[in-house]
């Protein structure tokens, strides 16, 4: 079984670095955060300029502030867009792993590969499991270049510091970015949920198209119902998870930084966000490995 | 007693209500090239499938190199199968192809650049598999099969899409390996002349069942004698073998006679003729093959007869 399994995820691994389209995949979010970046700079360069043009003391106040200005706050914009950049990286990852987790078996079994593999020396269960390893290698790769290019990003384009209203410090550089780390570690917690959902939809849809639109269909829709659910929404995966309709930490963390608010993370929300997650991952996973032994292949 | 790569023992498989194979038998002998012949939709894909463990099956036992077909893994690359589509990563060049079948393979015996010369695919080694015909695929996908040195291959319609070289080229392979390696096949297709060519054994199946099993040479050797008879006067000759003792059937094919012997040879009946003064202009035995015999027992259940004939017992 080990042996299959090592076998199959040395497989997993030689398609994802010869494959083009998965080595895409990777840096598209980066692409598009350090764009975002590039862009509100741009435009907060191109605000401040008409501002002083027309003797406005209101620098960044217009257009150019981003994602809900900090107006005269300083350092506020600057951590703004950080933060709002990596709510799309995420918000992009979370999609495509998603989607690549509900792909990968689906295609492969609409391909043929799979059979290659079971027939030769990957059992079923394995073959799931290194499927899931394959879409967090995904997960892990995407999200290293998009933090990397971010974080770096930012710094060449703002300096950062304190957030400093009318003199007075709102928030420390070492608080925010503390808070930053916890709101990014608590949007990572339920990725490998929604990567082991993905594959159980892979394994369960008779072909890649239908593995997809159930994917990213459910994925949506989850997002859009979770604010009806009330306080039944704690305790699902999705509600942690940094998405279009964003309710995670890393939301909040976008308005702390800004100094729109000063309400840290409740200690009850933490602990969900902490433990949710794995329970739905290990159910997900469990189902996904029961019902790929009964699976036409 | 020969041992068996493949035995399958009353194997029942249903889709929903309708039950595609019923009780189904076969075996397949070491060493052996294992021909599995049947009209579309008789079961030879659900077949190989649960033979290789793709799909389940209802009833039953199938055993493959004494293993249950899910669990053919274990095995390390013992079996292989070549199916109807490639089963290659689109994405992937040809020689990437063979590489992750190198990792997959439990001993590999030979290189990438080995199978491609076998294969003939040399020139393609840096092209990616979307981009090559399906002949090319089917090429690729053969060379992936046989990168390791599986005991059993299952090839279902290994010839599809190949053109006449290219079927060349495979057929030799399969003989090479079956000879030199000791490879057994079971292969499905619909191109009974190549089956008849390289197959040491032969399966019908028919409506799910096997209709027929045995090995080539017992097949498409004539049990009885028949005979065709082509001469000037077959009304004279019809009368004149109604009476032989010996001839059993005699049926009209065209402008020609068929007769059925039991006893005597083609050498009686031309003496009886000529005897009697008819001309005789052909009188050959009858050369079975592969498509008749199908024809035959196919068309016992459904279909009506190609050839309508008279035929009287004598």
């Amino acid at each position: 079984m080990m042996q299959g399994l090592l076998t199959s995820i040395k497989a997993e691994i030689f398609v994802f670095a010869h494959s083009r389209a998965i080595q895409l995949l990777c840096v598209i979010p980066a692409l598009i955060t350090a764009a975002q970046l590039v862009l509100v700079r741009s435009l907060a360069a191109s605000s401040d300029a008409r501002a002083a043009l027309m003797g406005s003391d209101s620098a960044s106040g217009g257009f150019g502030g981003g994602f809900g200005s900090a107006g005269n706050i300083e350092g506020a914009d600057a951590w703004g867009a950080l933060v709002d950049a990596l709510g799309t990286g995420l918000t992009l990852i979370s999609l495509i792993v998603i989607a690549y987790a509900a792909w990968s078996f689906a295609s492969d079994r609409d391909l043929g590969v799979v059979r290659h593999l079971l027939i030769r020396r990957v059992s079923r269960p394995a073959l799931v499991i290194s499927k899931l390893i394959q879409a967090h290698l995904l997960a892990l790769v995407s999200i290293t270049l998009m933090l990397l290019v971010t974080f770096g990003s930012a710094a060449l384009l703002w300096d950062f510091g304190p957030v400093v209203e009318d003199g007075y410090e709102l928030i420390g550089t070492e608080e925010i970015q503390a808070e930053l780390r916890l709101g990014l570690s608590l949007a990572l917690i339920p990725v490998p949920a929604a990567i082991a959902l993905g594959v159980l939809i892979s394994v369960l849809c008779n072909s890649t198209t239908q593995a997809l639109s159930v994917a990213l269909g459910l994925t949506l829709g989850l997002d859009l119902f979770k604010s009806v659910l009330g306080s039944a929404a704690d305790y699902l995966y999705a509600s942690y998870l940094v998405s279009l309709l964003d309710e995670s930490y890393l939301d909040d963390v976008a308005r702390l930084v800004r100094g729109f608010s000063d309400v840290m993370i409740d200690p009850a929300v933490l602990q969900l966000n902490q433990w949710v997650p794995w329970p739905q991952m290990v159910l997900f996973v469990v189902l996904a490995l029961v019902l790929v032994r009964h699976k036409k292949l | 007693m020969t041992e068996a790569v493949l035995h399958i023992k009353n194997v029942i498989k249903r889709y929903g209500d309708v039950e595609v194979l019923h009780h189904l038998n076969l075996e397949v002998t070491r060493g052996a090239i294992h021909g599995l012949v049947g009209l579309n939709g008789s079961g030879k894909t659900t077949t190989m499938e649960c033979v290789l463990g793709m799909q389940g099956f209802d009833g039953g036992e199938i055993n493959v190199l004494g293993r249950h077909p899910r669990n053919l893994w274990q095995g390390a690359g013992d079996v292989v199968g070549i199916f109807d589509t490639p089963g290659l990563h689109p994405g992937l060049t040809v020689r990437q192809c063979l590489e992750h079948a190198r990792l997959l393979c439990g001993k590999p015996v030979r290189t990438p650049a080995e199978v491609e010369t076998l294969l003939g695919i040399t020139k393609y080694s840096h092209y990616k598999i979307r981009q090559l015909s399906l002949g090319n695929r089917r090429r690729t996908s053969i060379a992936h099969a046989l990168i390791g040195q599986p005991a059993f291959v299952v090839l279902d319609e290994p010839f599809n899409g190949l053109d006449a070289g290219g079927v060349d080229d495979v057929l030799a392979l399969i003989q090479r390996l079956n000879r030199q390696e000791g490879t057994s096949f079971l292969l499905s297709s619909h191109q009974l002349a190549y089956l008849e060519s390289i197959c040491t054994h032969l399966s019908i199946l028919h409506e799910g069942k096997i209709a027929l099993s045995a090995s080539t040479h017992e097949l498409i050797s004539p049990t009885e004698s028949r005979l065709k008879l082509v001469c000037d006067h077959p009304e004279a000759a019809r009368e004149l073998l109604k009476q032989t003792l010996g001839v059993i059937k005699f049926e009209k094919v065209g402008n020609a006679f068929m007769l059925t012997l039991d006893g005597i040879g083609p050498g009686d009946i031309n003496r009886k003729l000529v005897m009697s003064g008819l001309t005789v202009s052909e009188l050959q035995p009858e050369k079975r093959d592969l498509t008749v015999l199908f024809q035959d027992i196919v068309s016992k259940v459904t279909a009506k007869p190609k050839v309508k004939a008279w035929q009287e017992v004598a």
